[in-house]
């Protein structure tokens, strides 16, 4: 037990100082911002290809989302020569069953909306970590299914903009939206205002 | 009342950064992409200021004062 506390004492380990300047100083939030708002164009580019553009995934006469199954047959076969676009038998069962499960007429909605509203929220600067946590997501999965294009590079930039999150959306909404919410182990402006009203409420209604 | 106008204000200068990017990207696609980026980070650093402007002239200012005034 003794050798255990030793091993892992209570303490915490700092980030060495130029961690912070790149990833928590509000002096280099030009820097994120524009960052932040090439992936976010990347992401609102393809989306709208996906819910806009002529060989759109969605909304289209007839089935939706077969340019989505074309991708998933692709990347769940087994080509006669070299290896199969995906590594994970796990993976290629995952995409399988829902191709035949015809789920590439909703999932064609989830990715073109998720592309175009992570795209935008990654652009006005709203819930940015999120949104790139989101983007890395994608970008994960398209890379699990073969397709590298320029997914690497995104996927990249996207966990660089995780680290920095507090201060990806200082030039942009987070700028408000972050102090005023707060996170989950520190509540903002707004969860303090409501918990105040609460408490002033509670007391007035206790008996004397 | 001020106040609202003015949060309203902020806010949909943010909403007008998101109209002006889907229309960019409607208007040019991917035929010329930094054409298509100064008018997107334009649009988010005039929202931006009219955030900060906002914040500073008129709610950390009433702030202030509403300090001053307890004193």
């Amino acid at each position: 037990m003794a050798m255990l506390e030793r091993a892992f004492p209570k303490q915490e380990l700092r980030d060495p100082s130029w961690m912070r300047l790149i990833f928590a100083d509000t002096r280099l939030a030009p820097l994120w911002a524009l960052a932040r708002m090439y992936l976010g164009y990347q992401w609102l580019l393809a989306g709208w290809h996906k819910m806009w553009g002529d060989e759109r995934w969605i909304n289209v006469p007839g089935e939706d989302g077969l340019p989505l199954a074309g991708f998933w047959t692709r990347a769940t076969s087994f080509p006669a020569e070299g290896s199969p676009p995906i590594k994970y038998d796990w993976y290629r069962d995952f995409l399988k069953y829902m191709l035949d499960n015809e789920w590439y007429q909703w999932f064609s909605w989830v990715i073109a909306f998720g592309e175009v509203l992570a795209g935008v929220a990654l652009i006005v600067g709203a819930f940015t970590g999120l949104a790139a946590l989101a983007g890395a997501t994608m970008n994960f999965n398209f890379m699990l299914a073969g397709s590298a294009s320029t997914n690497p590079v995104l996927f990249v930039l996207a966990i660089l903009i995780l680290f920095g999150w507090k201060v990806a959306g200082w030039i942009g909404i987070d700028r408000w939206l972050l102090p005023a919410l707060g996170t989950p182990w520190e509540p903002g402006r707004l969860a303090q205002t409501a918990s105040a009203r609460m408490h002033a409420e509670g007391a007035r209604g206790s008996p004397p | 009342m001020d106040r609202l106008v003015l949060l309203l204000l902020g806010v949909l200068a943010w909403l007008g950064v998101a109209v002006i990017a889907v229309l960019v990207v409607n208007a040019w696609e991917d035929e010329n992409q930094i054409l298509a980026f100064l008018p997107i980070a334009a649009a988010v650093i005039v929202a931006w200021g009219i955030g900060e402007y906002v914040t500073e002239n008129v709610f950390e200012k009433d702030g202030e004062e509403a300090v001053r005034g307890d004193a």
